[in-house]
């Protein structure tokens, strides 16, 4: 698969998402978010950063941008789309995934490693490994997800909650959110599983740096 | 033709920018305040009025309806 790495101006995280691609020996590509061309790539991500400086609301600015008019059209279409941290706020801003992200409720900007459980979900990216426990890094002041009741019931109901904060064990607590999300939740889909987001960053957990993030990148190879 | 909008976080939503804000200003008054929660401001110059724009633009892009709601006034 070739994976196309789309830059905003505030993307600060392209280069870590190609060491990735690099490492797991994936074909990848940069994307411009001023053009519309998706240059043939089968996986779209949506790298962490701050896109448009956070002007306004994390990643709304970037929704309007011409790469997502074509990033929504692959996506309905099928195509693979992740988003990573401000990734993450761009998809929730475009509609392609339910809710959004506040502010840290500790008004914070959390840069550390957590834990996260990946839940039985439809997402494609972490399809075997549901159940499992994977160290991962975060860092964002905005990730404390939040939606409506009706769409929290509509995500647990269709299995689009991906990734919960946990402890080592895999347990849900609350001591273990970061963020103060809602339900400790870390990563959701969209309800054919093509489109994910996700607050850590599997990118910045691949060969020297740690082998948790890689069984994400894996799934694409 | 000015309109302004102001985009507010929904009551239901917690607000912690505003919690900080109220500790702090407390402080500084030495007096206890009620709650304080911050939203944004936007002024717009249009050369003719069109309600419909501005709403469209106040709903699609200067707000988020999931967590924020918003007032227009017109000058």
């Amino acid at each position: 698969m070739k994976v196309g790495i789309v830059q905003f101006l505030g993307t600060n995280c392209d280069r870590d998402c190609k060491f990735a691609c690099d490492v797991l020996g994936l074909k990848s590509e940069f994307l411009w978010y001023e053009s519309k061309d998706l240059k043939g790539c089968d996986v779209i991500v949506l790298p962490g950063g701050f896109s448009y400086g956070d002007y306004l609301r994390a990643g709304v600015l970037a929704k309007f941008s011409p790469i997502m008019e074509s990033i929504r059209e692959f996506a309905k279409r099928g195509g693979y789309v992740i988003g990573i941290c401000n990734g993450f706020q761009i998809l929730t801003e475009s509609g392609l995934l339910k809710g959004t992200l506040l502010k840290n409720n500790n008004l914070r900007f959390v840069h550390k490693d957590v834990y996260v459980k990946v839940e039985k979900s439809k997402a494609f990216f972490t399809n075997g490994l549901e159940e499992s426990v994977l160290k991962l890094p975060i860092a964002h002041a905005d990730g404390n997800y939040y939606c409506s009741k009706e769409d929290f019931e509509y995500i647990l109901d269709n299995e689009m909650v991906v990734l919960r904060y946990c402890n080592s064990k895999g347990e849900i607590e609350k001591d273990c959110n970061p963020n103060g999300s809602l339900d400790n939740i870390a990563g959701v889909c969209n309800e054919e599983g093509n489109v994910f987001g996700l607050m850590p960053h599997p990118e910045r957990a691949v060969g020297d740096l740690g082998n948790d993030g890689e069984s994400i990148w894996s799934r694409l190879l | 033709m000015k309109y302004i909008i102001i985009v507010k976080p929904k009551k239901t939503i917690l607000d912690p920018q505003g919690k900080a804000i109220k500790k702090v200003a407390e402080r500084y008054l030495q007096k206890e305040i009620g709650d304080i929660r911050v939203g944004k401001y936007f002024e717009i110059e249009l050369e003719k009025e069109d309600d419909e724009l501005i709403e469209r633009l106040a709903s699609k892009v200067l707000s988020n309806e999931i967590i924020e709601d918003f007032e227009v006034i017109k000058r």
